[in-house]
């Protein structure tokens, strides 16, 4: 009975010195480690195993090194800034990302993907904190695999979705920091659900998440229509991404038998010259410009 | 944030074998919002003398026509044109950027006005690390004015597309003893 | 008695706590097709005050894989340390080196198991792939990552890496009427470094790297990949 109750009080001297070990320890790792779970990192244990500050406020401690938005010289750089859209359309779903990653005034990256492929099925966006969004869409991947070996059936866009939505709301306080859309086709037909890191999830037909948000629906709003043809739906994807100033576009189309990669369009080429190979044909507002005051002279020769 | 990084913008000069050459980008933004594509940022003040003032865009066009107006009454005053040497004295005294001018002659000065009398390349603007860089690894000796455009013209290009508050497109002056060549550059456009 | 039990159950009382320090120095790394290159300085500084000269951020974890650690040394060097314990216990677990992007998705688990207390660094993993291609990895402190084919991280970072745009990636180059660029840079044009490894894939030519300036090999066996370092004095300034 003492044993008993030793073991499970949360007081008394026993209970401060197993905190103190668990402390001291480093418990990262249990023994099987030494088999064949060696490769998978905090996932050894099959769930996620995180270490936190032993400080009063952990979050305010994140905060105070990872912040730059507050405090622009904060040491440990989070990447941020990203335009991400997805819209449902009779054709399936179209994902359009930008590619940028910037850190201040320096661009990190231009060829960051942004689009991670969850399974031939499903595509989550990825805006917010790089790390966080790569990490819990590739963990939720592991866990659709899980309830596809299970349930013997695909799981749906909606389930996916809350899946990720109930597992980032655990961490809610904690500072993870997403905005992500999950893209699919299931029993429903095409199917968008935005979820990010404060537990909100919504199921919608068009979405557009990160610093670019706004540019990209202003463009998104006055050329959506839910009968647009797939080459409209793929243009106004471009767009969309266009007015955000990337480096590239990359466009996904999920369809019912998974989703497809359409392109990686270069932003500098699709604003002289377009998505085609007619130049003069770009989306720049200058080279419109250009083109619309050449064409009177044009008809008086 | 710095007061720099408001309006975003860059400039460089370079030395080569009697000639000098100084490059700006052409962005005007409000922070990351891109504006205007087309903001003069490099200004001639006599036939062999330009000023590159990247920085705040209200105080670029006031400094510009602070200068224009001293320079006349300088011109006035000694009836002479103001030497190089003396316009980045009078640039620091009034306290602003960098200047490329005859005499194989570049300069530049800290937001302040401390004065930087450079052998081979002056940087400013947001993207003044990356100048740096490219600039450091591009940049030779006795380059004649064809070969000091195309350096200045990739370093420049270069820099800016790792800046986000400098490019859409970057102008080169390239400055010879008898003749001046400016040339825009097509950038990249995000 | 009761009070040193009250006493005991006090919580800790602290003010502020940091555990970073910025320790400076650059890393970068080039991949080619058959080849690698993963460099940084040996300095290792905090503020205005030299630590050491010679305090390396470049290390061999595997025969085809290199790991560039940079930011705070501390953490930098715990981290290198438990990632080759767990590529040692892989080994033994399944009896072979554990492929590159193992290694890489490996790194981003690890850096991300402390998302709530980061390490302060910045990795780049360099190295050759199973296809026997070079590949470069480059993360964040928290672990998001991505394939890259150069990058520079650091506190020349931003210095570095437009120029290895122009000179590597050949941007804003147009090439001649008729010509390409190269798809893969040779060897011999990819440079030198304070400390600079070269993993060469399985069967590939030594590019010339025999007649470098303080080369030496790290690998016995000449059949699999190989790994070379090339050590230069730094500028004692």
């Amino acid at each position: 009975m003492n044993s008993l109750t030793n073991r499970f009080s949360t007081t008394g001297p026993l209970s401060e010195l197993k905190r103190a070990q668990a402390l001291v320890e480093n418990e990262e790792f249990s023994d099987s480690a030494w088999g064949s779970e060696a490769g998978f990192g905090s996932l050894a244990k099959g769930v996620p195993n995180f270490t936190v500050p032993s400080v009063p406020d952990p979050s305010a401690f994140l905060r105070l090194h990872t912040d730059d938005h507050a405090d622009p010289n904060c040491r440990i750089k989070i990447q941020h800034g990203t335009t991400t859209l997805a819209f449902r359309f009779q054709g399936g779903v179209i994902v359009a990302v930008d590619s940028r990653a910037t850190a201040g005034s320096y661009v990190a990256s231009g060829t960051v993907k942004k689009v991670i492929e969850i399974n031939p099925y499903l595509l989550g966006t990825m805006a917010g904190g790089a790390a966080d969004c790569q990490y819990w869409e590739t963990y939720l991947g592991i866990h659709c695999r899980l309830h596809e070996l299970r349930n013997h059936e695909r799981i749906s866009v909606s389930a996916a979705s809350k899946y990720l939505s109930n597992l980032v709301y655990s961490y809610k306080g904690m500072g993870l920091s997403m905005g992500t859309m999950i893209c699919g086709w299931d029993k429903t037909g095409p199917a968008v659900f935005y979820v990010d890191s404060d537990g909100t999830r919504l199921k919608g037909d068009l979405f557009s998440v990160g610093s670019g948000s706004t540019f990209a629906y202003g463009v998104l709003d006055q050329g959506y229509r839910w009968d647009l043809t797939d080459e409209e739906a793929q243009e106004l994807g471009r767009r969309s991404i266009y007015c955000c100033r990337t480096p590239r576009c990359l466009l996904w189309l999920t369809l019912e038998d998974g989703w497809k990669f359409i392109g990686n369009y270069d932003i500098s080429k699709l604003h002289y010259d377009g998505p085609g190979e007619t130049p003069g044909a770009g989306y720049g507002y200058d080279v419109r410009i250009e083109r619309s005051t050449a064409a009177p002279v044009a008809v008086q020769a | 944030m710095s007061i720099m990084e408001y309006n975003g913008g860059s400039v460089v000069a370079m030395v080569g074998k009697d000639c000098v050459a100084i490059a700006s980008d052409l962005r005007l933004g409000n922070q990351a919002l891109g504006i205007s594509s087309n903001f003069q940022k490099i200004f001639p003040v006599t036939d062999r003398i330009f000023l590159g003032l990247p920085g705040l865009a209200t105080d670029v066009t006031t400094l510009r026509e602070t200068f224009r107006f001293r320079v006349n009454m300088y011109t006035i005053k000694e009836e002479r044109e103001i030497e190089p040497e003396t316009f980045a004295h009078l640039v620091s005294s009034t306290l602003y950027e960098p200047t490329g001018g005859f005499r194989p002659f570049i300069a530049a000065t800290d937001l302040i006005g401390c004065l930087n009398f450079a052998k081979d390349f002056v940087v400013a603007g947001t993207a003044s690390t990356k100048l740096y860089g490219t600039a450091e690894g591009l940049w030779e000796p006795d380059l004649d004015p064809e070969q000091l455009f195309e350096t200045i013209s990739q370093t420049m290009l270069n820099a800016v597309d790792r800046d986000a508050y400098s490019g859409w497109g970057v102008v080169v002056h390239v400055i010879e003893k008898d003749k001046v060549t400016t040339r825009t550059l097509k950038g990249r456009m995000d | 008695m009761p009070d040193m039990v009250a006493l005991s159950r006090q919580q800790p009382q602290e003010r502020q706590f940091n555990p970073y320090s910025e320790n400076g120095g650059t890393i970068l790394a080039i991949s080619g097709a058959d080849f690698s290159v993963i460099a940084g300085d040996t300095r290792q500084s905090e503020g205005y005050s030299i630590q050491t000269r010679y305090a390396p951020k470049v290390f061999r974890l595997t025969d085809k894989a290199v790991l560039a650690v940079n930011g705070f040394a501390a953490d930098g060097n715990m981290f290198v340390k438990q990632v080759r314990q767990r590529l040692e216990w892989y080994r033994h677990a399944h009896a072979k080196d554990m492929p590159l992007r193992a290694i890489a998705r490996l790194i981003q688990t690890m850096l991300y198991a402390r998302r709530f207390f980061p390490y302060y660094v910045y990795n780049i993993l360099g190295g050759i792939e199973d296809d026997g291609s070079g590949a470069v990895y480059s993360f964040d402190p928290v672990g998001s990552y991505e394939r890259e084919s150069c990058r520079a991280a650091g506190a020349a970072q931003s210095l570095v890496q437009p120029f290895l745009d122009n000179q590597i990636y050949f941007k804003n180059q147009v090439p001649q009427p008729g010509m390409t660029h190269p798809k893969h840079l040779p060897l011999g044009t990819v440079g030198d470094g304070l400390e600079m490894f070269v993993v060469l894939a399985k069967g590939s030519p030594l590019y010339g790297l025999e007649n470098f300036d303080g080369v030496q090999e790290m690998t016995s066996t000449h059949e699999g990949e190989r790994i070379f370092v090339v050590r230069r004095n730094l500028k004692r300034d």
